[in-house]
């Protein structure tokens, strides 16, 4: 019986983390991929329904782990405290800011909003790390090795937030600047034609882009033009940039990975129960990350980042033999048919509100 | 009070609880008027009623997000600082939250979503479709969540294994009389708390005479009369409530023995001035709505309950009671329960996780300030956008014309690598 409430529960974890990777990390990257107001706005409303869509499975990871499996939360969460104390503040002022940052009239307001958001993101990435690696680690959270661990899910979350950005920070066709402004998607409009692009035209674009702009000291000034043109202008570079950013982030992730299974070698690193499963299961993520630097472009990015962070829970429960009791026939049976009707809903509602913002919306929404 | 940390996590559960309830009382009480508003649009294709339920949606959707992120921290709460809990009670407390958290929230708040990104993308019955699922799973939520606390309150369904309580008859547990009397009594609460907001913020643009699309006139109608319809419930609900004060728990007595309990109770009640403001508010303001109901109800037989500004005018600060009511409520129903944190079964300080007192007054201080910040700046955007009325409300439609006109027309292309 306890087998279904584990399965369950790493279900759960593993969409959480595939769905929400792409706003934690989109979250992460602002500060780099989205300067102007128009493209920190186009950012958010990509966030924005991700991030109400993808924190229930969290929720509801959490409350399988209080209801099915309470020995188990006691282990993780009262054994980590002040991981989860970061995290949850974390997540809520993330959370603050992606709701209230639509609501602010003034610049001051939606750089608080915006601050809330990126700082909540690495505090999320930094702090799933730390737990994870304090899952391996035996309950230790201030080792090498899940320092090594934290860093890997940073540069993990990152790499799906900058495939995801590479998709949907392009802005719709109708909206300001799209037309005229600014280059049509460079990198976008190439890779999409020509299918995996050679790793050379990744990095040597020939249309102009930030870096060449900023280098160069011509073209649109972007942050230092406050109020001016540049300001608003809504072009596609914020998706090149992202997509520029998957190889670099995929390398960063795997040299982290390589760190971290160094470090699980030093005392006081991993103690996992089961040697030999642990170190298969870590392998299968650094070869994913390895399959992504290698020479395919942003394109395969987003599904090996979704492979690498689902299987997170599968290297954990690998590893470790966490406290799970069965479940007993009163809980179970009060769970399961209360839970069997809500099931089809749960799953009609996330397939068609993914399925449905894969369209930008038309006119400006509640969250940008 | 900094060095004890179970008074710390006390207060800190009591604060955040108060404000989540204050958010999730009127998120109960809007959703339905929102429902039947859709619903009266949808049926007629009437273009003005959808902004009226624009300008509604607006504010349930800003004082849904509030009501989230205090969930949010409540839960997680419950995890962190109240371990002793789930470490005894476990499968009998977590179950019915799990229930709330995978079945009723994970759907509300998908739906939520499709409703907010679907204004202009699905059609008017789907769109409908989501907002009633919305309002049933809020609903719901909210029984799930009372199966938990009437548990605490008058535990029922158990059985002692090896120290952790087992649920032993789950439908013991869902029809535990504790649950379902406060459910009624809440029902019905939280649609005094919806009605009597619908009807401030309808007062207040009439007063001014500002009346778009005759929204207001029809909100002050609708509000008064569920207003009226709701308060004979509510007090009968709430008085069938005092019979459970003098029964014990049937599950009594697998923990302590009769003489323990005694003792423990002698030594550690809540002081009893706790009670006396939780009746008072929620009495009073009782009693002081039942007085302002008949005098709606006879202003609008004259016809002058869109008109009349001697009455509109203090319908604004209206809201203050059911509010008030309901904060004393909780009061007198969780400070009741002391020192149990489950009734004649676990004490509150056996429930408390062992934390020092550096840890419990971090989270103390982290958050109860974030929350009394973003309790003020959720509570500063609702009045702001309940006195801008519908014209640039959050959810209010794309103004047409100008640069943006050619903007709905184009189906914009997907971007994919
Ligand atoms: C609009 C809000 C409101 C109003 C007008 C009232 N109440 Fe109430 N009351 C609540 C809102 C509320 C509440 C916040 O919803 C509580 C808290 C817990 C619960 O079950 O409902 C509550 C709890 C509560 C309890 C505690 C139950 C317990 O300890 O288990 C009692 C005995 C009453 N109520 C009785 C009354 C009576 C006799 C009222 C009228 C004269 C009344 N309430 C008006
Ligand atoms: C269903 C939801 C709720 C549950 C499961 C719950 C549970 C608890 C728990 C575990 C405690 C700490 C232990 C204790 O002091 O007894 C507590 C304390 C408290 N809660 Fe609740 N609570 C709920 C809802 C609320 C709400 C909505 C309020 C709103 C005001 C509230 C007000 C309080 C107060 C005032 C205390 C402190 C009591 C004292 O220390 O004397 N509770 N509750
Ligand atoms: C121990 C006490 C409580 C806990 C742990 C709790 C937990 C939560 C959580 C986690 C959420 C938001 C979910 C999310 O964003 O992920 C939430 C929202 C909600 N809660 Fe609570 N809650 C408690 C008390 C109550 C009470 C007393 C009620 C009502 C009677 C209630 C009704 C709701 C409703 C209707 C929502 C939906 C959000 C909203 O409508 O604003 N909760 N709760």
């Amino acid at each position: 019986m306890e087998i279904i409430a584990v399965v369950l529960l790493a279900g759960l974890v593993a969409g959480y983390l595939v769905l929400a990777g792409c706003d934690i990390g989109l979250g992460m990257l602002m500060p780099w991929v989205a300067r102007t107001r128009a493209e920190r706005r186009r950012a958010v409303s990509a966030m924005a329904p991700y991030f109400l869509g993808s924190e229930v499975w969290l929720l509801g990871a959490v409350g399988v782990a209080m209801g099915l499996l309470p020995e188990l939360k006691a282990a993780v969460i009262t054994g980590m405290w002040p991981v989860f104390v970061a995290l949850l503040a974390g997540w809520l002022f993330r959370d603050a800011g992606l709701w209230m940052r639509g609501r602010m009239r003034g610049r001051a307001g939606r750089a608080v909003c915006d601050a809330g958001i990126v700082g909540g993101s690495w505090t999320l990435a930094l702090s799933w790390g730390l737990a994870v690696g304090g899952l391996l680690g035996g309950g230790a959270v201030l080792t090498p090795f899940a320092l090594g661990c934290a860093l890997t899910a940073a540069a993990l979350f990152a790499l799906r937030g900058a495939a995801f950005g590479a998709e949907r920070l392009v802005p719709a066709a109708g909206t300001e600047g799209a037309g005229g402004r600014g280059p049509r998607p460079a990198l976008a409009a190439e890779s999409g034609t020509a299918g995996v692009p050679a790793a050379g035209e990744v990095t040597a674009p020939s249309t102009p882009t930030r870096h060449s702009t900023e280098a160069g000291g011509t073209g649109p000034a972007h942050a230092a033009d406050p109020g001016g043109a540049a300001d608003t202008a809504d072009t596609a570079l914020a998706a090149d940039t992202a997509a520029r950013a998957t190889r670099p982030l995929a390398r960063a992730a795997l040299v982290a990975g390589v760190l971290a299974a160094g470090a699980s070698l030093l005392p006081g690193g991993a103690a996992p129960d089961r040697p030999l499963a642990a170190a298969a299961a870590a392998l299968m993520l650094l070869g994913l990350l390895a399959a992504t630097s290698g020479l395919s472009g942003p394109q395969l990015s987003r599904h090996t980042s979704a492979a690498a962070l689902a299987s997170v829970p599968v290297v954990v429960a690998a590893a470790v033999n966490l406290p799970v009791a069965p479940v007993p026939d009163g809980s179970a049976l009060l769970v399961g048919s209360a839970l069997a009707p809500a099931v089809p809903f749960m799953v009609l509602g996330q397939v068609w509100l993914y399925r449905m913002v894969r369209r930008p919306a038309p006119a400006p929404g509640y969250f940008a | 009070m900094f060095d004890d940390p179970l008074l710390l996590a006390r207060v800190q559960f009591a604060l955040t609880a108060g404000v989540h309830y204050l958010f999730v009382a009127l998120t109960l009480g809007l959703a339905p008027f929102i429902l039947f508003g859709q619903l009266g649009a949808t049926l007629r294709r009437d273009e003005a009623r959808m902004r009226a339920v624009r300008f509604w949606g607006g504010l349930y959707v800003v004082n849904y997000a509030m009501g989230v992120l205090s969930g949010l921290v409540m839960e997680l709460q419950l995890a962190l600082n109240w371990s002793g809990l789930s470490d005894m009670f476990g499968y009998a407390f977590g179950a019915p939250l799990a229930v709330e958290t995978m079945g009723a929230f994970f759907v509300e708040s998908t739906f939520l979503g499709l409703w907010i990104f679907g204004w202009d993308r699905m059609g008017r019955w789907a769109h409908l479709a989501c907002f009633a699922v919305v309002t049933a799973t809020a609903y719901l939520s909210a029984y799930w969540v009372l199966v938990a606390n009437g548990f605490l309150r008058y535990p029922v369904g158990l059985r002692m294994e090896d120290g952790v309580a087992h649920v032993a008859d789950p439908a013991a547990l869902m029809a535990n009389p504790s649950t379902l009397l406060a459910f009624g009594h809440i029902g019905f609460s939280a649609l005094l708390v919806g009605s009597s907001v619908v009807i401030a913020v309808s007062a207040y643009h009439l007063a001014r005479r500002h009346d778009p699309d005759r929204m207001f006139g029809r909100g002050i109608r609708w509000g008064t009369a569920v207003f009226s319809l709701a308060l004979f419930p509510t007090v009968t609900a709430g008085g069938a409530q005092f019979a459970l004060y003098d029964r014990t728990p049937p599950a009594s007595g697998l923990t302590y023995g009769p003489a323990e309990i005694a003792a423990i109770e002698a030594g550690g009640r809540a002081p009893g001035v706790f009670d006396a403001v939780g009746d008072t508010l929620m009495m009073g303001s009782w009693g002081l709505m039942s007085l302002i109901a008949p005098v709606l109800l006879g202003v609008w037989l004259l016809r002058r309950l869109d008109r009349w500004r001697g009455v509109l005018w203090p319908l604004v600060v209206l809201p203050f009671l059911p509010f008030g009511a309901s904060v004393g409520g909780w009061l007198l129903r969780e400070t009741q329960r002391q020192p149990w944190a489950v009734e004649d079964l676990l004490t509150t300080a056996d429930a408390m996780t062992d934390m020092t007192p550096a840890m419990a007054a971090v989270s103390f201080t982290l958050f109860t300030l974030a929350f009394a910040v973003l309790a003020t700046a959720t509570y500063v955007l609702l009045v702001r956008y309940a006195r801008l009325g519908p014209e640039g409300g959050p959810l209010a439609p794309a103004r047409t014309g100008g640069s943006d006109s050619g903007r709905a027309a184009a189906n914009p292309p997907v971007h994919t690598f």
